[in-house]
């Protein structure tokens, strides 16, 4: 762990340093940014730990646990909601038997919210990972979730 | 591949998300077709739109399947482009290209009067650029319609070592999608955009910060730059102007120009006190124009066409068009650019084509999660800066979203308020704590224990986080929950317990 947060930090080295690029780069490589690290981030970034932290714990897409194989994000923008996404997320819920911000069992899909995906026009919107799903009925969503492996 | 035909399907990320993607899949392959990506021209109700070529201009088919394709390769029942009602009665500058162009075409967009902007740019220089923006009286279109021409002059004036140029897209409004069209449809018009303001300030750096729900915007973006820097564009004076694009993470607050600074330095995105402005003392400290990537995508017609063409357009407090982007339970949700003055029920009805169906019309939705809601006595209120301005409403980026019977106006006044709570960035204590009062307060009225005083205690927040709040967020926040109130209250009532 030690020595990958080191070698994935040189490549993003930047004067003055740049925490959030460091913080988004390590996710990226590591699928979340592990609190352990921040000490190493801390270090390397010549910064303080609490900087760090601050950082990490203010963005709502830096994650501090790994999350499924999977990230379905269901769009909570005004345009989805008229277009019913509550319903949308009710059933994704349900269908997968976890509340917003958990993994499912098995570890295939984690679920969580947007606040806009910029997809009004086609909406409701159901983002997984980076694909865009639009005008989507609840009544759609077993066949989405099935091209998911 | 003589025999091939040509057919034009938007790659645009809301045409993919329509279906395109899988005609793409379907097609590309085909010894028969020769598949050209282009933008979108936003009619999105239309999507997944194919065009092809005919003597009288393009012929597009509407919708479209896979199974479809024999009809548009024979030619059978396609619908001209120019009489598309939606498309014909629109007036097209900023979003002139979308529909025709690629992307990354470098010769299209030249082909089609990109860069004129520019050269009109570099050989009058600074004060005139300016002067020209003075003319056009080209407000920020991202939401404060601040006049850019004055933003432009102090940045000019100040005296420092460097200078950067910012491009906000951080489109977070909901509702909102004009920006997300404009980088991944028309890339090299930002571009041209901020090369102008760059020259005019004398910048020697511009960054695009993309909001990280855009990943197509970003990656189009960054080969557009590419492709910019290969030919020799990125320079001003022989000197290099680097743009750089940089991602954000999930933050709506970080679309607050302060903010938005802080985050391209890697910190929290938490808003700073103002005065000092960015053009004064923006990134890390310098001078800095940021400006909405609508607001830079307007400029290069300006200095093309001159200032006094872009006064010419629009009305007394409101030059120029305005994209308006149509969502929610409209019939045609879509990108419409129009010159401000029209009603917004001229807008819905001429562009939005009424309800959806099954739908009856409940209350519209100006200018993203902060803006005004208006019920149907009020649809007559033209769209412009001073009109909104007057009715305390705002236009905002220019998302339009309608709410149908079904929507319990409680609940969408709850999600507005934990939308604040949940994207307040802390910094100020109206917005950190009245966002989360106010949602609690609406969550009591949902669950039916809420008094007649709780209405009056909204209020009084409401209030409070108008004038103490330091930035739009915390002071916007009350309006959308308010007008709720104002122009419904029997459902307000009617949850209270008695």
């Amino acid at each position: 762990m030690h020595e990958q947060v080191k070698s994935i930090l040189a490549k993003v080295r930047s004067e003055p340093s740049n925490i959030l690029k460091a913080l988004l780069a390590l996710q990226e490589q590591l699928g979340h940014v592990p609190t352990e690290a921040v000490p190493d981030i801390a270090h390397a970034l010549g910064v303080t730990t609490a900087q760090v932290a601050g950082v990490l714990s203010y963005y709502p897409d830096l994650r501090l646990t790994a999350p499924g194989r999977h990230l379905i994000r269901v769009c909570m923008g005004e345009s989805c909601y008229a277009n019913g996404c509550g319903r949308l997320l009710r059933e994704l819920q349900d269908r997968l038997r976890v509340d917003v911000g958990e993994t499912a069992a098995g570890g295939k899909f984690t679920l969580d919210t947007m606040s806009c995906a910029g997809n009004c026009a086609v909406s409701p919107t159901v983002m997984i990972d980076r694909d865009l799903h639009g005008r989507l009925l609840p009544s759609q969503l077993d066949t989405l979730l099935e091209r998911y492996k | 591949m003589s025999t091939a035909t040509r057919l034009y399907l938007s790659n645009d990320t809301s045409a993919r998300a329509a279906g395109a993607g899988v005609l793409a899949d379907a097609w590309s392959e085909h010894p028969e077709v020769q598949l050209i990506r282009i933008s979108s021209r936003g009619a999105f109700f239309l999507e997944p739109m194919v065009e092809r070529d005919s003597p009288a201009g393009r012929v597009a088919w509407f919708n479209v399947t896979a199974q479809d394709l024999p009809l548009i390769l024979s030619g059978t029942d396609g619908t001209p482009v120019r009489s598309i009602p939606f498309l014909a009665q629109q007036t097209r500058f900023t979003f002139a290209n979308f529909g025709e162009t690629e992307p990354l075409a470098l010769d299209e967009y030249q082909a089609r009067g990109g860069l004129s902007g520019l050269e009109t740019a570099l050989r009058i220089g600074p004060d005139a650029i300016i002067e020209e923006l003075r003319v056009s009286q080209l407000r920020g279109r991202g939401g404060a319609a601040f006049p850019v021409w004055n933003k432009w002059k102090v940045a000019q004036q100040a005296r420092a070592d460097d200078k950067y140029v910012v491009a906000n897209a951080d489109e977070g409004d909901a509702g909102t999608y004009c920006d997300r069209m404009i980088l991944e449809g028309d890339p090299f018009r930002l571009l041209e955009g901020m090369l102008i303001c760059a020259r005019a300030i004398g910048a020697g750096r511009g960054y695009v910060y993309c909001r990280q729900e855009y990943p197509a915007a970003a990656k189009t973006l960054r080969a557009a730059i590419q492709k910019a820097d290969e030919a020799e564009l990125l320079e001003l004076d022989g000197e290099p102007f680097p743009i750089e694009v940089v991602e954000g993470a999930g933050s709506y607050v970080c679309g607050e120009e302060t903010a938005l600074l802080e985050s391209l330095e890697g910190k929290r995105g938490v808003v700073r006190a103002r005065p000092p402005y960015p053009a004064q003392s923006g990134l890390y400290g310098r001078p800095t124009i940021v400006s909405n990537v609508l607001t830079f995508a307007s400029i290069p017609n300006i200095l093309s066409r001159g200032g006094a063409w872009h006064a010419a357009l629009g009305t007394k407090q409101s030059r120029g068009t305005m994209a308006l982007q149509l969502g929610g339970r409209v019939k045609h949700p879509g990108l419409v650019e129009v010159p401000f003055g029209l009603s917004l029920h001229q807008v819905l009805e001429q562009f939005g084509g009424g309800m959806a169906p099954g739908s009856r019309f409940k209350a519209v939705q100006v200018g993203g999660p902060l803006g005004s809601l208006f019920p149907a006595s009020q649809m007559d209120i033209p769209i412009c800066y001073d009109a909104f301005a007057k009715a305390g409403a705002v236009l905002g980026h220019g998302g339009i979203v309608v709410y149908d019977h079904e929507t319990d106006m409680v609940d969408l006044a709850r999600h507005f308020m934990a939308f604040t709570a949940d994207e307040s960035c802390g910094k100020c204590t109206p917005c950190r704590i009245g966002s989360v009062r106010g949602r609690e307060i609406l969550e009591r009225i949902q669950s039916g224990s809420g008094t007649i005083e709780d209405l009056a205690l909204l209020h009084d927040l409401g209030d409070t986080m108008k004038v103490a709040s330091l930035c739009a967020l915390g002071g916007r926040a009350p309006y959308p929950v308010l007008t709720a109130i104002e122009h419904f209250p029997a459902e307000f009532r009617s949850k209270l317990r008695t």
